[in-house]
């Protein structure tokens, strides 16, 4: 082809230089055909972009580990705990309020509600005077056993030498219902009521307060000795004012003897309320797994945001330091 | 292993050619393109296992592994010439055809002066005629940029012939 064919041809010049391309010698072939036979290196290990069905893959590996996580970490199923838990003696507290003599706070005792069903019973003292109070929330299944169980828990006040000092009885649509009851029983009795009272049902909460009034009773009985004394001693005008302040306290000491002779039990009893349907294992082991997700991509998010900035500084410096690399090849290339 | 012996062996054979006319074309002589071809094979089998056919065709796979060699060969001829304090000859001699036999000397002298950036877009594109696609890959640019990059080489090539008749 003659030079001046190829000027101002871009088509002419391509064709050439397809025409007359470099073709390796035989030398290099030999050379290159000499490789076949050596042993290629051992693969090492090497980051590849993963396909999207692994992708796929792994996401449905990581639900199904969720989920198995989810039900090996999930408590066998079991009813809920009752609501058992300390609380204060809330009728001590009030007999204070309105003005009875406190005895020191360490006299005032304060029994926890049991933990697994069985009362804890605290002991009533023999020799000295003390009131004795205690609450009984109870759960009976069913209206037929919360009859049942009122009329036995005044039956049991009446046959240990007590009373019943209030009733209140209420059912609803003979499906669900509640009773209260106040029993009055000797205090030497009261281990022994409390016993019984908690076989009536199971036990949600229970309070037992101990009040020592023993000094108190003391200071009334110094009084009264005083009064009948100070009464033989009067005069005819003071003996009435007297002899009424004596009554009083008179009065006053029999309902203190009284109190510490007999202890309160309140007893409440209630049926279960209308439950929603439970949910399935197949639910739960859901919930539990959506629950597991949910904390994952929280850690992601946590993640994310505390090396999201590490990440983009890295992502620029290997981005920048590409395009210098590229710029420092197309240097040489021209330079070359 | 047998199998990717077979497998290289077989790509070798059929892309040597096509290896080689570019390393002609990027360093502008011929021994230094057969030193660098057969390094570039020692490479690919090296790394055989590491070619993964989704992303691009045994011979852009090759191409690039040439690019990526003849620019160590390229960075180290820099050091030692910076290290050596002299300078080799930048022009290719006349005495023999570099870019091909039976190429004119115009063509032949208008592609020494072309620089290695320039001549291996034409090489890519022109004489191994590959796609557009490809040889932005192989030259880690995108498609655009390679179009321009051999409009620009072809009107500096014509150019240079042109000279070259004129002269």
């Amino acid at each position: 082809m003659s030079p001046l064919e190829l000027v101002g041809d871009s088509g002419r010049i391509a064709q050439e230089l397809r025409a007359s391309r470099p073709v390796a010698s035989a030398a290099l072939r030999e050379r290159v055909a000499a490789l076949g036979p050596a042993e290629p290196a051992a693969p090492r290990w090497t980051f590849r972009r993963p396909s999207g069905r692994l992708v796929l893959g792994l996401a449905a590996a990581a639900l199904l580990a969720s989920l198995v996580a989810a039900g090996l970490t999930r408590e066998p199923s079991k009813p809920r705990a009752e609501g058992s838990h300390l609380t204060v003696n809330h009728d001590a507290a009030r007999a204070g309020a309105q003005g009875s003599t406190y005895a020191p706070r360490s006299s005032v005792e304060k029994t926890p509600a049991p933990v697994s069903g069985r009362a804890i019973l605290p002991a009533t003292g023999t020799l000295r005077l003390q009131r004795y109070q205690a609450t009984l929330r109870l759960r009976v299944d069913d209206v037929e056993k919360l009859s049942t169980a009122t009329k036995r828990a005044m039956t049991l006040a009446r046959s240990l030498g007590g009373y019943v000092g209030e009733v209140q009885y209420s059912t609803h649509a003979g499906k669900r219902g509640g009773a209260r009851v106040v029993l009055r029983v000797p205090v030497g009795s009261v281990q022994a009521a409390l016993t019984t009272l908690i076989g009536l049902g199971t036990i949600l909460q229970q309070q037992t307060g101990i009040l020592d009034v023993t000094r108190r009773a003391d200071r009334e009985s110094r009084q009264i000795a005083k009064l009948e004394k100070q009464l033989e001693t009067a005069t005819p005008q003071e003996a009435p004012a007297i002899r009424a302040h004596l009554r009083t306290l008179q009065a006053k000491h029999l309902r203190l003897l009284r109190s510490a002779s007999l202890a309160r039990i309140v007893l409440t009893l209630t049926t279960p309320a209308r439950q929603a349907a439970a949910p399935s294992r197949f639910h739960r082991t859901f919930d539990d797994a959506g629950g597991v997700l949910l904390r994952e991509l929280q850690f992601l998010l946590y993640a994310l945001v505390v090396a999201g900035p590490l990440l983009l500084l890295g992502g620029a410096g290997v981005a920048t330091a590409r395009a210098a690399r590229r710029r420092s090849d197309r240097r040489l290339l021209e330079r070359a | 292993m047998d199998a990717v012996k077979t497998e290289f062996a077989e790509a070798a054979e059929r892309h040597l050619d096509d290896v080689h006319a570019y390393l002609v074309y990027l360093t502008g002589d011929r021994a230094t393109a057969e030193e660098l071809t057969a390094e570039t094979f020692a490479r690919a089998l090296e790394r055989w296992h590491r070619f993964d056919p989704r992303r691009a065709g045994p011979r852009t796979w090759l191409c690039q592994l040439a690019r990526s060699t003849a620019l160590d060969h390229f960075r180290a001829e820099a050091r030692r010439r910076r290290r050596e304090g002299r300078y080799a000859a930048t022009e290719p001699g006349d005495a023999q055809q570099v870019f091909g036999e039976g190429l004119s000397p115009e063509l032949e002298a208008a592609l020494a002066r072309l620089s290695a950036a320039e001549r291996e877009v034409v090489a890519l594109r022109v004489v191994l005629e590959l796609e557009g696609e490809a040889a932005a890959r192989v030259l880690g640019i995108s498609t655009t940029a390679c179009s321009t990059r051999l409009s620009r080489a072809l009107q500096k090539l014509e150019k240079e012939v042109s000279a070259g008749v004129a002269a």
